[in-house]
């Protein structure tokens, strides 16, 4: 796609999305009420603020994505040229793979996969 | 037209970067960096480096950014309102970065970048993986297996730091 | 290409090889013999540490991206002694109730770091160079933060991590200037296109300031005494001995060979910073109290020291360099090793409670004295040969001014480190740490420490070997 094809989409989606709010904005009844701005909790009223200090078993899990997720971006190249290069692209594939599938074991092992 | 791409996307790198260095509540700080980093994308795209570009987007933009707002979730300061600096070190902090800037604004300008001789490489999927697993010169085979020591380092040191010992669950 | 040419790559596959055997025990074994890792990982890197001294080829691999010669041999086998070393200190500290769970965990992070400086001493172009140094740097963070509970140690974790990836952010930008104005990565390219255009100093300054960091030279030191002080005693010695040691080396290499064609422009830069981190760091450590701070400000000095003998930039230059570090190994060791061995029985770690330490423990506080005298540069022992050649070697490339501010700071330094003897020896102490024994291994790694200060100060062959072996950059 060049990029006048994006900068016209661009300029569409702005203009279709714009004009939708715009006429909503006009055309809809509106009611001020306090009770309306509540975030829904069914029905009880809401306690404390939203951001609350997470687990840190979030973080486990995220930084353990992150990690197998850079692992991927490298695989996906091998996997392009696997098949020309040969064994020796398996076997440099298989070395990568060895050293981060202690990762993980070890990460099981700690039980860092497990949600405590 | 690519020209004009080019200064959108400065122009949003700039002016996020701007806000998230900014903004008083380290969330939004956050979110912000969010969008300099999609931004950043752009330019991959603006250079037909589709490769890195779906890079920029997996890591930076979904994993990182995820990761540091996980991150700041856990500290127990979420909602705090940084104070605004002191007007001499906001001065100073600005004289600085202006000088910086214009200095190394000032050399870049000023070079001549001769690509000494070198022949523009490719940047398809099949060039990259190439040169990713050849042992040759500009070959990448060393610092790729070397990454692996380093993501295995990492998540021990992560566990490490996050995960509490059999010690530690008694005490607590 | 010929997989028997990995041989080149023993002491970086040796060290893989051993921190997966590490881990693989730690995967296997139950919980109730994770003790009986410790003397396992122990030996094993021993066995290392000695295999690392076989002699072998040298030579290139990868396209220039890796190379090996007599010299980064030696430098890696500098640097596997003083973690065998630490190792051996830290062995109580690893058997304490709390940490005996976690001890193949800071095994398996030392060797990879451990990996990391190797690959950079050997790195032939700025890529492996980079992922070496990050390789070294972000698995230290974890072992720095490795007595989490402790507040401290925490915050040094944090430290670390915030400044040594702003210095990696620093030293990446300066790289990606002076790849863009000379095309490529490789050393061996680098040289032939290095000129002092502005582009090429502003990115040599980038790529100095990251390095200082991790020297920490002094307009970049800041978070050495914190990080210092918070990390457990084994990590803190890692970080200023092997570490520092690490980077101390491949900023020599690259000094040397890829950027020697700047060189005037470079010893402007480095003699200042010579004159400010040797100045600065003395006078800071005038007034410390903390022994692990005290020993901080003291190893930033030391920095200062070294940059006299890379001033030189020749092959005595080099080897006035990998001598002074090999000697600091032993000596600072010595010191951090005394340190560790009381704070594990007593909890003091600092100058004032060091007070009457003679009388109750004679044997550490002559050991901890000599490693002073050696930090000081006073004769018999080793630091004053490792002074002596720096020295020689900035004023055999005319720099007297420079030797003579070196000199009067060494002085200074004096007073400091007599401050500690005296506490010990001199000052009265009603309560005095109590006499106790430390465990074999802690032992040996003290008598090592000791050995190593005499041996190395005496046998006059190891500085000639290490001359010789210093040229080989220069060809």
């Amino acid at each position: 796609m060049n990029s006048e094809m994006l900068i016209l989409f661009f300029i569409i989606a702005l203009v279709l999305v714009g004009i939708a709010i715009i006429f909503s904005s006009l055309a809809a009844p509106r009611s001020t009420n306090p009770i309306k701005f509540d975030p829904y909790e069914c029905g009880i009223p809401t306690e404390g603020p939203a951001w609350i200090q997470f687990n840190v078993g979030y973080y486990l899990f995220a930084i353990i994505y992150l990690i197998f997720d850079v692992e991927t971006v490298f695989l996906f190249p091998w996997a392009v040229v696997m098949k020309s290069i040969g064994i020796r692209a398996f076997v440099e594939i298989l070395i990568f793979f060895f050293i981060l599938v202690l990762g993980l074991l070890y990460a099981w092992k700690k039980k860092a996969l497990k949600w405590a | 037209m690519n020209v004009v791409m080019f200064y959108l996307l400065s122009a949003i790198i700039l002016i996020f970067s701007l806000l998230s260095i900014t903004t008083r509540k380290i969330l939004r700080a956050a979110v912000y960096l969010l969008f300099v980093l999609v931004a950043t994308s752009g330019f991959y795209f603006l250079l037909n480096y589709e490769f890195m570009a779906a890079v920029q987007l997996t890591l930076y933009a979904g994993g990182i950014v995820v990761l540091i707002i996980f991150s700041i979730l856990l500290t127990s300061h979420i909602s705090h309102k940084f104070k605004h600096p002191a007007l001499l070190n906001l001065l100073m902090g600005a004289g600085v970065a202006v000088i910086g800037a214009g200095v190394a604004l000032y050399i870049i300008f000023n070079e001549k970048f001769t690509a000494n001789g070198q022949p523009e490489l490719p940047v398809d999927m099949t060039a990259i993986g190439t040169q990713l697993l050849s042992t040759e010169k500009n070959g990448y085979v060393l610092p790729f297996e070397l990454i692996s020591v380093l993501l295995l380092a990492a998540i021990i040191a992560a566990i490490v730091i996050a995960k509490k010992g059999k010690q530690e669950e008694k005490e607590s | 290409m010929d997989f028997g040419q990995f041989i080149l790559m023993r002491h970086e596959l040796l060290l893989i090889l051993a921190a997966v055997i590490v881990l693989i025990a730690e995967l296997a074994v139950s919980e109730s013999s994770k003790a009986r890792i410790i003397p396992f990982a122990l030996g094993l890197f021993a066995l290392v540490t000695i295999a690392g001294f076989i002699p072998g080829e040298t030579g290139t691999l990868f396209g220039g991206s890796y190379q090996s010669n007599e010299l980064t041999t030696m430098m890696k086998n500098v640097l596997n002694m003083g973690v065998l070393i630490i190792f051996l200190q830290s062995e109580s500290w690893l058997k304490k109730p709390e940490n005996v769970d976690k001890a193949s965990e800071y095994f398996v992070l030392t060797l990879a770091t451990l990996v990391g400086m190797n690959y950079m001493i050997s790195a032939g172009d700025f890529l492996i160079f980079y992922v070496g140094l990050e390789t070294a740097t972000i698995p230290i963070a974890g072992l720095a933060a490795f007595d989490k509970l402790k507040s401290r140690s925490a915050e040094a974790g944090i430290k670390l991590i915030l400044s040594s990836a702003l210095s990696s952010g620093i030293l990446l930008f300066g790289l990606s200037m002076i790849y863009g104005a000379t095309g490529s990565i490789y050393f061996a390219d680098v040289l032939k296109n290095v000129s002092a255009t502005p582009l090429i100093i502003m990115g040599f300054i980038f790529f100095v300031a990251g390095m200082g960091f991790k020297i920490s030279l002094v307009p970049f030191h800041f978070w050495t005494a914190d990080v210092y002080e918070g990390a457990p005693i084994g990590v803190t010695s890692y970080l200023s001995v092997v570490s520092k040691g690490a980077a101390v080396f491949i900023f020599t290499i690259v000094l040397f060979t890829v950027f020697r064609p700047i060189m005037e422009q470079w010893q402007h830069l480095i003699y200042t910073l010579a004159v400010m981190t040797m100045t600065l760091a003395n006078l800071f450590a005038l007034r410390q109290d903390n022994l692990k701070r005290f020993l901080a400000f003291s190893s930033i000095a030391q920095a200062g020291f070294i940059l006299l003998g890379i001033l030189g930039a020749n092959g005595m230059g080099m080897a006035s360099v990998v001598y002074f570090v090999l000697v600091y190994v032993f000596t600072n060791l010595g010191a951090f090793g005394v340190v560790a061995a009381v704070s594990a029985a007593s909890g003091v770690e600092t100058i004032s409670g060091y007070n009457g330490l003679y009388k109750t423990n004679p044997k550490l506080s002559l050991l901890m004295t000599l490693s002073l005298f050696s930090l000081a540069g006073i004769p018999p022992v080793a630091g004053f040969f490792g002074k002596f050649f720096l020295f020689t070697s900035a004023a055999g490339s005319g720099y007297f001014i420079l030797v003579l501010i070196a000199v009067l700071n060494a002085t200074i330094s004096l007073y400091y480190y007599l401050r500690v003897v005296k506490a010990m020896f001199i000052d009265a102490n009603e309560d005095p740490a109590p006499t106790f024994r430390s465990s074999n291994a802690m032992r040996l790694g003290l008598i090592m420490c000791l050995a190593g200060m005499f041996i190395i100060g005496f046998a006059s062959t190891i500085f000639d070997y290490l001359r010789n072996i210093s040229d080989v950059l220069f060809n």
